[in-house]
């Protein structure tokens, strides 16, 4: 800060002029004076002399004057900077107040705001910590819930499973027994029209059978019937054919002579079932099912083909995932698609390799391959079993067929002599060579009526007799009553032949039992009769 | 009734004659119609077939082969029809006896148990 500049504070020359002028007046009077008082001898030096320090005085007056001057200005100037001085630092201590005070006051408002922001957050914390509390007890509860929920869930599925599986089971029960029941009945009732109206019934009958083993496969129970003996392949692919709907479209051709284990059979024949529904209800309601069979070194691989609808590459994936039995999910199974699903678990559990490939018949052709250890040889049954494809050639059968020489000569008598002389083996034979001795004549009929007697027609009668006999499991019983009642034979032969003249219409019935022909089942019975 | 699981044949009777349970009115088979075979079996013939040639080499009578079948005569009948088209076998009807008379049978068959 600039002090205003005082006039006078640095006094100018010409203000000293008055003064310089002033102060050489006086001693210029005097040396005025000295001078006109002094001899005129000393006058000039005097003159001289008193002038010079007349001046000397003079300058010294004045410049004592401008000192006295200079420093009134200066003492002027140094209390005006002690004066702002002093201003300067009230204002300083002023600002630094102020100062201090705004600081204090921030520094209030700062911890305020920071007490409140610490009591909101508090608050958000504790609010947040309940909410999370709450929310956590939630989904515990609800998580308990879905647990139990799942837990109740797969406990009633295994439930239903179960309870599908049991009574799928006893449906095949049913539907063996029936069919068994059926098949009965089929030997007993000659008439046709109840034989018609009970294959209906049987087919019905074995249809719902292959659903009700469907069932069982799917829900894992035990799969249908076991078959104590392998089955041929042709009953293998006509127990197949029996179980669907349109089993007279299908066409077989087979000349494999193989049979499939018994523990197998059923799984088989129900498989190859599944397909040949699929191929029947996927094509034309006219056109065929061709079935082949063919023996490889892996095993037989039965074809079925159908001239239906092409399967398009999803439907064929999807197909082919079915029968991989990869997976056994039920879900994704709907009512009426059970087949493939049911294929896939049969062949997973029986090692078949079921594979799919466009037909040359225009539709979808299946390969089934059933494993080489699954296949077996038919067992040699009794030769009077037509149930058993003959595992022999026909040729080498008909050889054996073939009467020895010493029955060759016999007379015709010595064949029909007897009841117990009805083995099959010699049945016609004496017929037979009087058709090739003269095949064009009219055959000759067995021994004249006039010439037999009564032992001859007693063997030939009884020989009808057995073969018209009805069913055979009441044999047993047959065989109590004859024990118990002691009457005679025609006791005996009452239950078979419940009219005195045996009239042809009963029909001769099949043993039920496949490891015993009629004949020699018929021994004990004709027994007492002879 | 028999017992299941022991009249073992998977097949049905359907399935034996493609769904046939009668033949026509004028079939030749009665049940005592004796039946010759004209052919060996063939290879892939049905097997019920292939047994009827064989059964039938010699005379046989429809009812013994049903029997030994274990088939009903109705669907043996059947099997012989189809067999007859195809020429494999023919029927020749039997001997009739002379004596038609029921009484004179009934006392047979009485004399017969009686024996």
């Amino acid at each position: 800060m600039t002090a205003p500049t005082h006039p006078g504070d640095r006094p100018s020359l010409r203000t000293l002029v008055p003064t310089f002028a002033l102060t050489a007046l006086v001693p210029a009077l005097a040396v005025v004076a000295a001078v006109t008082a002094a001899p005129a001898s000393v006058r000039t030096p005097l003159a001289l002399g008193a002038s010079a320090a007349a001046l000397l005085l003079c300058a010294a007056v004045t410049w004592a004057v401008h000192a006295a001057r200079a420093a009134r200005g200066a003492r002027r100037r140094l209390e005006a900077v002690s004066q702002d001085i002093g201003r300067l630092l009230q204002q300083q201590a002023r600002t630094t107040e102020e100062a201090r005070q705004e600081q204090q006051r921030l520094i209030g408002e700062l911890a305020q705001q920071r007490s409140e922001f610490a009591d909101s957050f508090e608050q958000e914390r504790a609010r947040i910590h309940q909410d999370s509390g709450q929310e956590l007890d939630w989904y515990r509860q609800e998580n308990d819930r879905l647990a139990a929920e799942l837990d109740h869930a797969s406990r009633e599925r295994a439930a239903a499973i179960a309870a599908a599986g049991n009574a799928s089971g006893r449906m095949q029960a049913l539907a063996t027994a029936t069919l068994a029941d059926l098949r009965a009945m089929e030997d007993r009732h000659t008439d046709e029209d109840v034989l018609a109206d009970l294959l209906h019934l049987d087919h019905r009958t074995a249809q719902a059978g292959r659903l009700a083993d469907s069932i069982a496969v799917l829900t894992g129970a035990r799969s249908g019937r076991r078959w104590a003996r392998p089955i041929s392949m042709e009953s293998i692919l006509r127990g197949a054919m029996g179980r669907i709907s349109g089993y007279r479209r299908v066409r077989v051709h087979s000349v494999s002579e193989t049979a499939v284990a018994g523990h197998a059979a059923e799984g088989v024949m129900h498989a190859l079932a599944e397909l040949l529904d699929n191929a029947a209800n996927f094509s034309p309601p006219t056109a065929e099912v061709h079935v082949y069979v063919e023996e490889v070194p892996a095993g037989v691989i039965v074809s079925v083909e159908d001239s239906g609808l092409v399967m398009g590459d999803v439907q064929l994936r999807r197909a082919e995932r079915a029968v991989a039995g990869d997976s056994t999910e039920l879900g994704g199974l709907s009512g009426t698609r059970l087949g493939l699903a049911v294929v896939g678990r049969l062949a997973r559990k029986h090692g078949l390799k079921v594979s799919f490939r466009p037909s040359a018949r225009g539709g979808t052709g299946v390969l089934m391959l059933v494993p080489q250890d699954l296949l077996t040889r038919p067992v040699a049954d009794e030769p009077a079993s037509a149930k058993e494809t003959e595992p022999e050639p026909a040729a080498p059968s008909a050889a054996l067929l073939d009467p020895a020489p010493v029955h060759e000569s016999a007379e015709p008598d010595e064949d029909e002599e007897g009841p117990t002389g009805l083995p099959r083996r010699r049945r016609g034979r004496t017929l037979a060579e009087a058709e090739r001795r003269s095949a064009p004549q009219p055959a000759e009929p067995r021994p004249a009526p006039g010439a037999a007697d009564a032992q001859v027609r007693a063997a030939r009668f009884d020989s009808f007799r057995q073969a018209v006999r009805p069913a055979a499991p009441d044999s047993a019983e047959t065989f109590t009553e004859t024990s118990a009642d002691a009457s005679g034979p025609a006791g005996a032969a009452a239950p078979y032949a419940p009219t005195p003249v045996p009239d042809p219409a009963p029909a001769p019935h099949p043993e039920s039992e496949p490891e015993s022909t009629s004949h020699p089942h018929a021994y004990p019975e004709g027994d007492p009769t002879s | 009734m028999s017992r299941p699981g022991r009249d073992d044949a998977p097949d049905r009777l359907y399935t034996i004659t493609g769904g046939r349970s009668s033949t026509g009115p004028d079939s030749p088979f009665d049940l005592v119609t004796l039946v010759v075979a004209e052919s060996e079996p063939a290879a892939g013939m049905q097997s019920e077939h292939a047994a009827i040639l064989r059964l039938a080499e010699f005379p046989t009578s429809v009812v013994e082969i049903a029997a030994e079948l274990k088939l009903p005569v109705s669907i043996t009948k059947v099997l012989l029809g189809d067999l007859q088209a195809a020429g494999r076998v023919s029927a020749r009807h039997p001997y009739r006896p002379a004596i038609t008379d029921p009484d004179i049978l009934e006392q047979v068959l009485v004399g017969l148990r009686n024996l």
